[in-house]
């Protein structure tokens, strides 16, 4: 039971994990873009805006890292959770306010017309993986992850959930 | 008693040994997790390096010495604000609509000297080419018509802005009529526009507005600074007028 918990497992990281690699890649060269999207949901103010638009790709890419490779698994699984409640609550946000913008997810982002019509696909895909990311955190123990060549695995407390 | 004091003696030594590879692992795993997190942390600072090496400053020409705008006040006004914009961006009609009476009013007072830069930035974007359609006619009227009623055709342009969705109802014809209304005189402007002729000039100041750094609309600059002091367009707006007033 547990052995099957541990594949579905590293299915979830996988598949979060390559999700946050492509988002974070393709915006680090796009730091004006990435600047420009954060601005659009007219939520934080703009200096702010500007230093999340160019941490948060470089941020997406090492939880991507993390997850794919499980390393520190947890912990990485815990920031990809948090980070998905955020822009769940982000685009909620700008959908509420009647906003129409591209959510700049994988770079672009700025103002787009008819966007209103993609939000709830964007909320279920972001809902989906909050879910993979909050499961890969609660199973501890995933297949072919790093951390169990890292951390002795003979030792008693699990390991992943060291940070 | 001499064998029950060694094999006390002989627990302890355990314990010690176990207590000592307990010590080790702990000790292990605390190296580990730091070196993962230096790891991690190169990873985030060089991903941030590049980002900032690839971040563009907006360097733009001071307000009134660009061959691609109009301008409103007296160039020797204590505040300039250059706004680059495209006629089919819904921010940059907030901007204009929140912005055009006050700038307008002080401009007049001679407090702020201000250019407007249309460009082309939408066209890929949307697949349409009214921006470069709008822009061109801006161009054409701003060639024949001067600088006073081309400023008053770039603000119908907005407050007839047509939506992103469906750019194109708003044909060359509509054009020529905003620009008639803005006091054009028809036969000045209205082959040209059907023609498309601002297209070069269009191309140009894409050009000049890429080489400025400009890569999203609308992006304003007071005093030759990039003004981004606000959370909303319309907080910006407000900032903006407050800055220069």
């Amino acid at each position: 039971m547990s052995g099957a918990l541990a594949w579905v497992g590293l299915v979830a990281r996988v598949v979060t994990g390559g999700v946050w690699i492509v988002a974070g890649a393709l915006k680090i060269t796009e730091p004006d873009a990435s600047i420009a999207a954060v601005r659009a949901y007219q939520l934080l103010p703009s200096s702010v805006a500007e230093t999340v638009g160019i941490a948060l790709p470089a941020i997406e890419l090492v939880v991507g890292l993390a997850l794919v490779l499980g390393v520190l698994t947890r912990g990485a699984a815990l920031i990809s959770a948090l980070l998905f409640v955020a822009f769940i609550i982000g685009i909620s946000s700008v959908w509420a306010r009647g906003i129409e913008i591209d959510c700049g997810c994988f770079g672009g982002g700025g103002s787009k017309s008819g966007a209103a019509s993609a939000y709830p696909w964007e909320i279920a895909r972001d809902a989906a993986l909050l879910a993979a990311s909050l499961f890969v955190a609660w199973v501890r123990r995933t297949r072919l992850s790093l951390d169990s060549l890292l951390f002795d695995r003979r030792s008693e407390s699990a390991p992943e959930g060291a940070v | 008693m001499s064998s029950n004091s060694k094999a006390s003696a002989r627990a302890q030594k355990a314990a010690e040994m176990r207590a000592a590879q307990k010590k080790r692992e702990t000790r292990r795993r605390i190296l580990t997790i730091g070196g993962v997190v230096v790891v991690m942390a190169l990873i985030i600072g060089g991903s941030i390096g590049v980002s900032l090496l690839n971040k563009k400053e907006v360097k733009a020409a001071a307000a009134g010495s660009s061959a691609y705008g109009v301008t409103i006040g007296k160039k020797d006004a204590p505040h300039s604000v250059v706004i680059y914009e495209d006629f089919l961006c819904p921010f940059c009609r907030q901007l204009e609509s929140a912005t055009r009476s006050d700038l307008e009013s002080l401009a007049a007072d001679g407090k702020v000297f201000v250019e407007y830069r249309p460009f082309d930035l939408l066209s890929q974007g949307t697949g349409s080419d009214y921006p470069i359609r709008a822009a061109g006619a801006f161009s054409i009227v701003l060639d024949k018509s001067g600088p006073e009623i081309a400023k008053k055709f770039h603000d119908l342009l907005y407050e007839n802005q047509p939506s992103e969705q469906n750019p194109d109802v708003v044909t060359d014809a509509d054009l020529v009529a905003l620009a008639v209304k803005a006091g054009a005189s028809e036969s000045d402007v209205k082959a040209a526009i059907e023609a498309g002729e601002g297209a070069d000039w269009v191309t140009k100041a894409t050009k000049e507005a890429h080489d400025s750094g400009v890569s999203s609309t609308p992006t304003v600059l007071l005093d030759g600074q990039l003004f981004q002091d606000g959370r909303t367009i319309d907080d910006i707006a407000k900032n903006l007028v407050a800055a220069v007033d």
